[in-house]
């Protein structure tokens, strides 16, 4: 059992001068893969260290099981972590790198030999035992690094942007090595990275962070399907979604005008809407739940709306449009039905069911 | 095309062995008067020591018999050995400290300890001399904390500049692993190190080794005397006469071992130069 619990932590450097957790508190369950996600400078991987001792709490109370760890090293905290540049000790061989931490726990040799190799089976690295880090691919590094953490059998894994210095095509596949490492080891993973396709296909909760804050900690799902603020909304997704001004009236219904298209408010956000009628809005719309004009034939209560399009590019079975409203780009994802060039008009349509809405001021979702 | 490149190249290997043979002339001068007699030595030094010129062995008898020279190897051993183990693993360890403990503090000392490198030995060495013989570090075990003082500015720049280059998550990770700061540096840090520290011991061991003047100051010509001492002090005759052949014989042998420590760890000082200067 392993759950790890912040409690009004606080994190500052410089004395003080510079606050980068102005206030955390967040609850990981045991076994649960959770991936830590946000741009650059957020605090994901602060957070990280806090939970790994590498970092000092500012004030506030970190429990590794129910035990308060603040003053606890990391070594007793019996945590392992793999880190971005992989930090194998390069003037020792992959089984000397796996081994280093049982060897310094003083376990007996039998005991060791025979974790490194269960291990290195299991991350398919028995090749390489004998081989120096430098002797090695990224890949391979990366996996070594895993089994040196593997080997320890701790509480919790950490995992530091692990795959960020791996190639697309490997990242891909250590993503499913790490997603099935996790279910076979049955152990707690905190995971960072800014790389929201890692963490929407990874992870079972993700926590979305912004300059310090947790902005939203939920299921990938969830986080798609019903961001907490714009933030979440525009991190979450690829490409991000689209926003756009709007304004709620009642004219005939309840109405969301922009750019001078309308569309019914759906019937589920109504209720919430009501509160916004002849205040301004952001409406935001995913590219994917653009439609073409073909598609949205048999819809109803759909929004169409023709556009220039400034750049469009093949993807294959999907062609992203790249196209102006309200004086700002959007993009739109649709189905490569048809070749369509820079400069050509086409007629683009979301049903009102697939679009959020946001506050102006507070940047909140509504309803 | 392909002749003018092999001219070129031609011009160039002339200029290195020109270079080279310049570099080795004195060396191989030293060691044609090795095996020459005095007369010879002074008459024709640049010759080729053969029939009577040729002295065979003498002159290495002579100067083993006549400078105490086993004594003062041992001297010059015993200095440079601890001296060099001890630079290296001092200033290891406070360049760590500099580059991974970063404050003003740290700073201060890093400068003074660079600042000391530009400071000329000769400026320096009536008031050290005083103070080493004050302080009572006239002796070989003072001499090489002495030495070890003056060899701290250059070696701790060198360590600094390395271990800069390393990642400090290597270090994290070996925290995590269960190693305590000292464990770190000596399981994990120090053999990272390896080849600027085999960098920073053939520079201080040549230097050290070689050294006249300051064993000469501190040590004088005493039974804790050096090789270069010795060699110089013993086969100096009355109104400055000298057995050129035995001071000959005896700076082959004195050179001897440096050059086999120079040639066997070579290879380190050029992966320990390039270590430094290239972030991996």
């Amino acid at each position: 059992m392993a759950t790890i619990k912040f409690t009004d932590v606080v994190k500052s450097f410089d004395n003080g001068k510079v606050t980068v957790i102005p206030n955390l508190s967040l609850e990981i369950a045991d076994k649960e893969f959770v991936v830590l996600v946000g741009p650059s400078g957020c605090g994901k991987s602060t957070t990280l260290r806090m939970i790994a001792g590498l970092e000092d709490i500012t004030s506030g109370e970190l429990y590794i099981d129910d035990k308060k760890v603040n003053d606890i090293p990391p070594k007793d905290r019996d945590i392992a972590m793999v880190f971005q540049s992989y930090a194998l000790y390069p003037h020792m061989t992959v089984y000397k790198n796996m081994a280093f931490a049982l060897k310094l726990k003083k376990m007996p040799k039998d005991e060791i030999d025979k974790k490194v190799r269960w291990a290195a089976k299991i991350l398919d690295i028995e090749p390489y035992l004998d081989r120096k880090p430098r002797a090695l691919s990224g890949g391979q590094r990366q996996r070594v690094a895993l089994g040196r953490a593997m080997v320890r059998n701790p509480k919790v894994f950490l995992l530091d942007e692990p795959l960020s210095n791996l190639d697309a095509k490997l990242r891909t596949e250590m993503r499913s090595q790490i997603t099935s490492l996790h279910q076979r080891l049955q152990t707690t993973f905190v995971y960072v990275t800014h790389d929201q396709t890692e963490a929407m296909t990874m992870a079972d909760r993700i926590v979305v962070m912004d300059k310090g804050v947790i902005q939203q900690f939920d299921t990938p799902q969830i986080l798609y399907n019903e961001p907490a603020n714009m933030f979440v909304a525009g991190f979450i997704g690829s490409p991000q979604m689209n926003f756009i001004d709007a304004s709620v009236v009642k004219d005939n219904g309840l109405k969301i005008l922009f750019s001078g298209y309308e569309i019914p408010a759906p019937k589920e956000k109504k209720e919430y809407l009501e509160d916004y009628i002849g205040k301004d809005i952001v409406l935001g719309i995913r590219p994917e739940h653009f439609l073409s004009a073909e598609e949205a034939k048999s819809e109803k209560d759909c929004c169409t709306m023709t556009v220039k399009t400034e750049i469009a590019e093949m993807t294959g079975s999907e062609t992203n449009i790249y196209f102006e409203l309200g004086g700002k780009r959007h993009i739109a994802r649709i189905k490569a039905e048809k070749k369509i060039c820079s400069g050509d008009c086409v007629k683009l349509a979301f049903r009102s069911t697939s679009a959020h809405f946001f506050d102006k001021d507070t940047k909140m979702s509504i309803g | 095309m392909k002749s003018k490149r092999s001219a070129v190249n031609f011009l160039i290997y002339t200029l290195l062995f020109a270079l080279a043979a310049v570099f080795l002339a004195p060396i191989f001068i030293i060691l044609l008067n090795s095996v020459k007699s005095n007369f010879y030595i002074s008459d024709s030094p640049f010759s080729i020591p053969s029939g009577e010129s040729f002295a065979g062995i003498q002159n290495f008898i002579k100067g083993f018999t006549q400078s105490d020279f086993l004594q003062a190897f041992l001297n010059s051993a015993f200095i440079t050995v601890f001296s060099v183990g001890g630079i290296v693993l001092l200033t290891s360890m406070t360049a760590w400290y500099i580059v991974r403990v970063s404050g003003r503090l740290t700073k201060i000392i890093y400068y003074l300890f660079v600042f000391s490198m530009i400071v000329p030995f000769q400026m320096v060495m009536y008031t050290m001399t005083y103070y080493a013989f004050e302080l009572g570090l006239n002796n070989r075990l003072g001499i090489i904390l002495i030495y070890i003082g003056f060899g701290a500015g250059l070696s701790v720049f060198m360590f600094s500049g390395f271990i800069k280059s390393i990642p400090k998550e290597i270090e994290e990770a070996a925290t995590i692993d269960g190693c305590s700061p000292i464990k770190t540096f000596f399981l994990v840090v120090f053999p990272i190190l390896k080849p600027t520290a085999i960098t920073v011991a053939i520079l201080n061991a040549m230097w050290i080794w070689n050294d006249y003047l300051l064993p000469y100051l501190v040590l004088g010509s005493g039974k804790s005397r050096t090789l270069p001492v010795a060699v110089q002090m013993a086969l100096t005759g009355g109104y400055g006469n000298k057995d050129m052949g035995a001071l000959m014989a005896m700076l082959v042998l004195a050179i001897v071992p440096i050059i086999i420590f120079y040639l066997f760890c070579q290879k380190y000082i050029i992966k320990g130069v390039v270590a430094g200067a290239v972030k991996g």
